[in-house]
């Protein structure tokens, strides 16, 4: 059997080997993050756009994070996000000379920029932490406010975390080029949402987290920018989620499995399974390959083709997200650590088919595929 | 896969565990034993499938929404 090599992030970590091993703890020390990533979806093939452009969205994201330790049993945290977006978006569908559904697609290129900020503070107790948070969100045509409490509990010396959560956002619609196009003006939505979850230490080299969530969404949830596209104007949503850590002594490597299943009254229920590998080499270089797999069906409203002969008020839409298809996801991370700071570089590749699902479902022409690399920086002090 | 299968094997592991010492869980503290080792990266791939798939959730409370297309 090999012997395992202990990195000094471990043999930092070691240091606090009386602390729970599975809760949310202090941090010791002042944590920064910064992460920069390049997103890129596939350009349509022009047989299936009847019109508008063919370019899909390219997005550039920026993303900075700090954790501090605040006097003896706080810490404050700031995340800060910044996209930069560009592409076309699908506004619906017609049926084309052979019956199948063709695109038409928003015709200028669309520039966008997003921002959001996340406070957070969080106070640690004897066997408890409380956190509260306050996360500002803001496009050019999409505001969000939205703030988030949470709890975790230590039970069982510190061999069992329960974890409670709430959040409520609002979001402000403005749709650009309303007049022009005859979309709404403003309009908004709530979100009030409730997760719990139950973390297990199974022995020495395992743990378990069995999480469940519900949230429920009211307002207006039509995507503005479709020609037709009409939905309930609630939803409630829940989902139930497993995520499993093991430790290989012999491989000297970590095995990630999650799971969750999904479900809303909007008629769509899916399956996501994620399972990574960090393996570990020598005492500073760690390479992670994963793969996610998920499957959804087709909301009750989807039709292929947008129907102008019902009612306007009646339920539907051909946003190829609420139809039956399936996904993957394969990705590679590296990771070089130092006992201070450490970096790390990922690429996805992520591809969607209505036979990749799990439920029969036909290709939207829409479905998407994209590449995403990210180069990241962590430091401690 | 059924739910209820995924639901069954959670409780057979949950009552499956020993007890391990506050000496014994150095394994546990390893980073890449956290159910998140990058959470930079996992709020970005949590924006990516919220904006591209119709579910969402599983990381806790939901945050800030987006008009993401």
């Amino acid at each position: 059997m090999k012997t395992s090599q202990t990195s000094p992030l471990v043999a930092l970590c070691g240091a606090a080997l009386s602390l729970p091993a599975i809760s949310a703890t202090q941090p010791v020390q002042t944590e920064m993050s910064i992460k920069t990533s390049s997103y890129e979806e596939r350009d349509l093939s022009e047989r299936d756009v009847v019109v508008g452009a063919t370019e899909r969205y390219d997005i550039d994201i920026n993303q900075f994070r700090l954790l501090a330790p605040v006097s003896r049993a706080w810490s404050l945290g700031v995340d800060i996000s910044r996209e930069i977006m560009s592409g076309a978006s699908p506004w619906g569908t017609v049926a084309g000379v052979d019956g199948e559904a063709s695109l038409i697609m928003s015709g200028a290129t669309i520039r966008e920029k997003r921002t959001e900020v996340s406070l957070s503070a969080t106070y640690y107790g004897q066997d408890a932490s409380y956190s509260v948070g306050l996360i500002r969100s803001e496009e050019n045509d999409y505001d969000a406010t939205a703030i988030r409490l949470g709890g975790e509990w230590d039970k069982n010396n510190g061999l069992s975390t329960l974890s409670l959560g709430f959040s409520y956002s609002s979001d402000d619609i403005k749709p650009t080029d309303a007049e022009t196009y005859g979309r709404v003006a403003k309009e908004d939505k709530d979100a009030v949402s409730a997760s719990v979850s139950w973390t297990q230490v199974l022995n020495k080299a395992s743990t378990l987290q069995v999480g469940a969530g519900v949230t429920k969404h009211s307002g207006f949830l039509n995507d503005p920018y479709k020609l037709r596209d009409v939905r309930p104007d609630e939803k409630l949503a829940w989902n139930v989620n497993l995520r499993y850590r093991r430790f290989f002594d012999n491989q000297n490597a970590a095995l990630h499995l999650d799971y969750r299943y999904y479900s809303d009254d909007f008629g769509i229920d899916s399956h996501t399974f994620y399972a990574a590998w960090y393996k570990n080499l020598g005492a500073r270089f760690q390479v992670a390959p994963n793969v996610r797999f998920y499957s959804q069906g087709a909301s009750d409203f989807y039709v292929a083709v947008d129907d102008y002969s019902l009612p306007a008020i009646e339920n539907q839409s051909t946003d190829y997200r609420l139809s039956s298809y399936g996904a993957y996801t394969f990705g590679l991370k590296v990771i070089f650590n130092e006992i201070n700071w450490s970096v790390s570089a990922g690429i996805d590749h992520y591809i969607s088919s209505g036979k990749y699902g799990l439920s029969s479902g036909k290709d939207h022409p829409a479905l998407l595929s994209f590449n995403m690399a990210s180069i990241g920086f962590d430091l401690r002090f | 896969m059924k739910i209820e299968f995924v639901v069954g094997l959670a409780i057979l592991l949950l009552t499956s565990c020993e007890s391990v010492q506050p000496w014994e869980r150095g394994t546990l503290a390893r980073p890449e034993m956290q159910l998140s080792r990058d959470q930079l990266g996992d709020a970005l791939y949590d924006q990516v499938y919220y904006s591209k798939e119709a579910s969402s959730g599983g990381a806790g409370a939901a945050g800030a929404g987006c008009g993401c297309n």
